[in-house]
């Protein structure tokens, strides 16, 4: 493997980060770090929404989409990235110090975060979580530097029957990771790629499932299902259980931690940073599945697993580093191979398609500054976070004030304008209208609407893919088990079919998500 | 036989249901050859694929204990969608201003919560800050007042 050419890679993205603009304001002109700039907006909208329950990433990612358009390539997804990473920062904050867990991902920090806060030591459990954070994505950004190389080289070489297996296993992971029930995540997926295929065929010409409507004919935007899915329907199922967030103000004294607390975090922070940098590259994974993980490790390793839930700073730095250390390496899979790995990395790519960038291996070859650019401003941006994260918290926690009343109004408009603002089509909000809906009824029916956006953005390219396959093999369907790769990935993701689906292996896999 | 799992129950007959219009609509679209597969492979596949999901959740909900589908919050289901609806039907001719207004009030009646006095500060913050952001800013090509009332305020201005 050769990384000689890293440093200028790096320097690449470094540079591209610090592009210097020149913009006007009250008739002076001013230099600013554009780059620099839209990383620390994403990494504060990202701090500020992983606060706020009720608001995730990938909402805020499909509002935020449409405004990316009026952005660079680069500043658009340094933004969309600062927003992901962000909000890991920012979930922990709330719910340490309130109990109100800002994201699915901080769910366990408030466990032992909110018992530390109300010992009195709000303070250290901030600071562990803020460092834990900082150096798990510190890490994980180098894993992202010395592992995307390699692997876009190796992806280069797929064939388009690889690339259809390749799919085929990233959805099966999906499915098996999903949290719930398998069929459920089954039929979601199946349901998203139909969803995919509506509009003109691209190699026939043929529309499909358009009802002669003309505005189908190009097919459903992505960012319309996902507004509708994820925008619309959580405002109508969070309207309908509004509950009341009572400020308990604990007062932050004495932010540093003590020795102690360094001693028993150091290794809690390397567990969870391991632990997150693997399961976040797998599809479905990410950082709510880490910092659960990293949570039941702490706990069975600890000598005092009971004392977890009264305080153990191990179970804050160990969820809080696999969540982000999470959250950095699920780029792996979509900047290599061009494929999502889960709902956040699906919007990231819908952000390149905004811009006319054809995800893939290719995007390192004919976007290097993108790419570097981007990798860089994770680390750039996590570092921002870790300055600007303790003293904002009092500004954070004020943000919380906001009733969710009002929220719920203003998703809705930023929704509407948002989806509007891309075609200038109102019929599109009708259709989001329509998602918003459907997304509401999968809600109730127990289904998750993410395999749906994965089955969504995928369908349509392994269809792609398929057809390229059979061209090539001259209508022979066996080449899908002749190359070896593209075996092997079927092979392997018939074998995690076989796992989940024995009845003992199920079972252990509902205790370990109920944990 | 009694259903024991309502989601999974409405879920397969969901799942099913969209299975069956799929191959229906689909079982025109060419089938094409091996080699070159037509319109209509994909779509024939996926339609199995539902309908065999959507069964395989109906067996299931008969025989494995699962949540009810439970009660539908209406109120927000309607406000909400309404709301959104009525914002795309009037943002071409009514403009951003009396879209908003509009479509924020129907949205606000989702909830037994909203506090009016409230609501309409907070309602005319979101205009002249979302002014500022998309049109000013941004440079949208939304307009903010409705057609018919342009040349009219223009006189005023005049």
């Amino acid at each position: 493997m050769d990384f000689g050419s890293l440093p200028s890679d790096l320097w690449l993205g470094l540079s591209a980060c610090f592009t210097i603009k020149w913009v006007t304001i009250l008739g002076i002109q001013v230099p600013i770090f554009i780059n620099i700039f839209w990383c620390l907006m994403g990494a504060l909208i990202g701090t500020a929404i992983g606060v706020l329950p009720g608001v995730g990433p990938v909402a805020t990612m499909a509002l935020l989409l449409p405004i990316t358009y009026f952005l660079t390539p680069e500043g658009a997804l340094i933004m969309l990235a600062g927003i992901y990473y962000g909000a890991q920062y920012g979930g922990s904050t709330t719910a340490i110090l309130i109990n109100v867990p800002g994201e699915a991902s901080s769910v366990v920090t408030a466990l032992d975060g909110h018992a530390m806060a109300k010992l009195g030591r709000a303070g250290p459990a901030l600071a562990m979580a803020a460092l834990g954070s900082f150096f798990a994505g510190t890490v994980a950004t180098c894993l992202i530097v010395l592992a995307a190389p390699p692997l876009t080289k190796l992806a280069q070489q797929f064939a388009p029957a690889d690339y259809f297996s390749l799919m085929v296993l990233g959805l099966v992971l999906a499915i098996v990771m999903a949290s719930g029930s398998l069929l459920k995540a089954f039929g979601m997926i199946f349901l998203g790629m139909l969803l995919g295929l509506v509009g003109t065929d691209v190699n026939t010409g043929n529309t499909r499932f358009t009802f002669g409507i003309g505005d189908l004919f190009d097919g459903i935007g992505f960012v319309i299902v996902a507004m509708g899915m994820f925008g619309i329907a959580e405002i109508i199922s969070n309207l309908a259980n509004v509950t009341r967030r009572d400020l308990v103000s604990s007062k932050v004294s004495g932010l540093w931690p003590t020795r102690e607390d360094f001693r028993r975090s150091v290794a809690p922070i390397f567990r969870g940073t391991v632990l997150g940098s693997l399961l976040g590259v797998l599809p479905g994974g990410g950082a709510v599945l880490a910092s659960f993980a990293s949570y039941s490790v702490e706990k069975k390793l600890s000598d005092t697993p009971e004392k977890f839930g009264q305080g153990m700073i191990e179970g804050v730095a160990g969820p809080e580093s696999a969540n982000n250390a999470a959250a950095q390496t699920s780029f792996i899979p979509m900047l290599t191979l061009g494929i999502p790995s889960n709902a956040v990395m699906a919007m990231m790519i819908g952000g390149m398609m905004i811009h006319g960038i054809v995800p893939g291996p290719q995007v390192m070859e004919q976007k290097p500054a993108l790419f570097w650019g981007m990798i860089v401003s994770m680390w750039l941006g996590n570092m921002m976070l870790l300055v600007l994260n303790l003293p904002l918290i009092g500004i954070w926690v004020k943000m919380l004030l906001v009733p969710y009343r009002l929220l719920a109004v203003a998703i809705m408009f930023f929704c509407c304008v948002g989806v509007y603002s891309l075609n200038n089509l109102h019929t599109e909000i009708y259709f989001m209208a329509l998602f918003g809906v459907l997304g509401y009824v999968f809600i109730r029916l127990g289904c998750e609407p993410a395999p749906l956006l994965l089955g969504f953005l995928l369908g349509p390219l392994m269809e792609v893919y398929m057809r390229r396959a059979m061209l090539l093999s001259r209508g022979d369907p066996l080449v899908f088990l002749q190359r070896p790769l593209s075996l092997a990935f079927l092979a392997i993701a018939a074998l995690l079919l076989l796992f989940v689906i024995l009845p003992n292996v199920r079972k252990a896999r509902e205790t370990a998500f109920q944990e | 036989m009694r259903i024991k799992s309502g989601q999974d129950f409405a879920t397969g007959l969901l799942l099913a249901a969209v299975g069956i219009a799929a191959f229906w609509i689909g079982a025109d679209y060419p089938m094409g050859t091996a080699q070159r597969p037509g319109t209509g492979v994909l779509p024939r596949i996926l339609a199995w694929c539902l309908i065999g999901t959507g069964g395989l959740l109906l067996v299931k909900s008969v025989y494995s204990t699962g949540s009810p589908v439970g009660s539908w919050s209406w109120r927000p289901l309607l406000a909400v969608t309404l709301g959104t609806v009525v914002f795309g039907s009037m943002i071409d001719n009514y403009g951003l201003v009396a879209s908003m207004i509009v479509a924020m009030t129907i949205c606000a009646l989702g909830t037994a919560e909203t506090r009016w006095f409230e609501f309409a500060v907070f309602t005319l913050i979101m205009i002249v800050a979302s002014w500022a952001m998309f049109i000013w800013l941004l440079g949208m090509p939304i307009k903010a007042w409705p057609t018919s009332l342009v040349p009219f305020i223009e006189q005023m201005l005049r």
